[in-house]
């Protein structure tokens, strides 16, 4: 099982309700996992999904693009290895890659070998943080179904983000991966990240059987 | 990224260390021989070299409470191969340097110890320089010239300081095979950096937005890094992009303190005038061009991420414009 989370580039419009959600879910403040010294004044603190906002093209074919950011939760995850202490881990069961705070030394080697970016460090407490997919939330199993998904999946007001399993061919994610040629971020670095992103263009038309058999009987 | 004290200190302090070490070697086994005295006081201040860099280690761990399980990824993690290896080259090189206060001096452990010494200096040096040419997000570093250039450097570092031990002692032959020695290090260590600096300005301009998007349709500015700025202070594998000209004047301050001062204190020495003093300054321009060196390797290093972070220039307008527009002038004059 590898769970991940499908983003379309179609439907984000950038309003980083994910971004706010995430912050919100695992607690902010001086002393939560996502730390702020000074939020009213200085907002740029710890984020553990960030939207990079981007003008795409050339007048006059210039575009906004958004680009939600978090772990990739990559199948070849580059920060596991190179870990010394193996506070950072690949979770056989689900495929969600995690850090133990109490093992982590703070030495960011794990932050320079993430070719996304998307570790941070935590200054006051000396440790590495990153998206954990709200693997607190996945495994309440006093939750009903439907808040069993990451804050950020479920707080999307477009329903651009569906999150699910990869390796199952049946799942909605799968199935969205290989009919919109969903890509990963920075692939030739060779990290298979899990997260994909579906490009920016008109959904292609899905014929079925169905569709088949119509055409067929009203034409000939 | 960003460079820190413990890091330089560390990296630095090592190879000068190693540096030191296999050059006693060299001395003890290859080249003319030099005093004892000389070769156990070089020992010992090798031994205070690596113990300094040990301890500033600890200060690039954040969280030395959970240093206990350094080892645990011996199979995979460099940093853990880092830790076992500079650790047993300090041990054995306490006990060789030590070791003369209790022990019988140019005795079979004496030799032994010595040859060890050598090994696990250059063991240690090499495993810290792949450390940083198996990061491939680290696109400046990720190259087989890191560990060539950190093992030259290292080696470099400790033959000068070596030099300026025996050119305090006046040691015509053994100063004059060294002297010949550094020269050639010298020369390598000005190649390396150069085409290693070559990589890492292609690292810096292979990156940019459009690599960042995964699609085609170029080009790509970046108008928002997602709530956060330079210096991006949680964000530590990227740093902004160093000006042109602070970039280019550490640059020649290297090449001025690693290769042309240095360069003209071994002619100097070759040329029978400049034992003594002179070696001293030599190594002292070295080490201080080391340590710039050293900040330049990790200030301008290129991290993958940096496509997100990217600080491109503005391009203004192609379509704005100070005149008002013919049909607006019409229309007021009409008015």
């Amino acid at each position: 099982m590898q769970l991940t989370i499908i983003t379309d580039l179609n439907k984000c419009v950038g309003c980083k309700s994910c971004q706010v959600s995430c912050k919100e879910h695992n607690t902010a403040g001086a002393f939560g996992p996502v730390p702020d010294n000074d939020p009213y004044r200085d907002p740029d603190g710890m984020w553990w999904n960030r939207i990079v906002g981007m003008e795409t093209g050339e007048y006059p074919n210039a575009g906004v693009l958004y680009l939600p950011k978090a772990c990739m939760h990559c199948y070849d995850a580059p920060c596991v290895p190179v870990c010394p202490t193996g506070a950072s881990y690949k979770r056989q069961d689900n495929g969600v890659v995690l850090v133990d705070y109490d093992s982590c030394i703070g030495c960011q080697l794990c932050m320079w070998a993430c070719p996304y970016g998307v570790r941070e460090f935590d200054e006051e407490h000396g440790v590495v943080k990153k998206c954990t997919m709200c693997i607190d939330r996945l495994e309440d199993e006093s939750l009903p179904d439907y808040e069993r998904q990451p804050a950020c999946v479920q707080s999307c007001p477009t329903h651009a983000r569906t999150f699910g399993d990869l390796d199952d061919p049946e799942s909605k994610v799968s199935q969205l991966v290989a009919q919109r040629q969903g890509f990963g971020l920075l692939p030739e670095l060779g990290a298979r990240p899990a997260v994909h992103y579906l490009p920016r263009r008109p959904a292609p038309v899905v014929i079925d059987e169905k569709d088949v058999l119509r055409v067929m009987e009203e034409r000939y | 990224m960003r460079p820190t004290t413990p890091l330089l200190l560390i990296t630095v302090l090592q190879g000068l260390s190693g540096g030191i070490t296999l050059a006693i070697a060299a001395f003890s086994f290859l080249l003319p021989p030099a005093s004892d005295s000389i070769l156990r006081n070089a020992l010992l201040l090798s031994f205070a070299i690596a113990v300094i860099g040990g301890i500033s280690s600890f200060f690039h761990m954040h969280r030395p409470q959970a240093g206990k399980y350094i080892l645990r990824r011996l199979k995979t993690s460099w940093l853990s191969r880092e830790a076992l290896t500079t650790g047993i080259y300090a041990m054995i090189l306490g006990v060789v340097a030590l070791g003369p206060l209790v022990l019988p001096v140019n005795s079979w452990w004496y030799w032994v110890g010595g040859v060890l010494a050598s090994i696990a200096a250059l063991a240690a040096m090499f495993v810290t320089a792949m450390l940083y040419a198996t990061i491939p997000a680290m696109r400046s570093w990720h190259s087989p010239l890191t560990v060539l250039s950190m093992m030259a450097v290292g080696l470099s570092s400790g033959g000068y300081a070596m030099l300026a031990l025996l050119g305090e002692s006046h040691l015509a032959a053994a100063v004059h095979r060294l002297a010949i020695f550094m020269l050639l290090a010298t020369i390598v260590v000005a190649g390396v950096k150069l085409l290693q600096w070559k990589l890492f300005r292609d690292a810096r301009r292979s990156l940019n937005a459009a690599t960042g998007t995964g699609m085609p349709r170029a080009p790509y500015r970046i108008i928002d890094t997602g709530t956060t700025r330079p210096p991006y202070h949680t964000q530590t594998q990227v740093w902004p992009d160093l000006p042109v000209s602070l970039r280019g004047g550490l640059e020649a301050v290297v090449v001025l303190t690693m290769v042309l001062l240095p360069l003209g204190v071994i002619v100097a020495t070759l040329d029978g005038t400049g034992a003594g003093l002179l070696t001293v300054l030599g190594a002292i321009s070295f080490l201080f061009g080391t340590f710039v060196e050293r900040w330049l390797f990790f200030g301008d290093a290129t991290h993958s991420s940096k496509v997100w972070f990217v600080d491109q220039e503005k391009v203004g307008s192609r379509v704005a414009t100070n005149r008002p527009s013919p049909a607006l002038v019409h229309r007021f004059r009409n008015m």
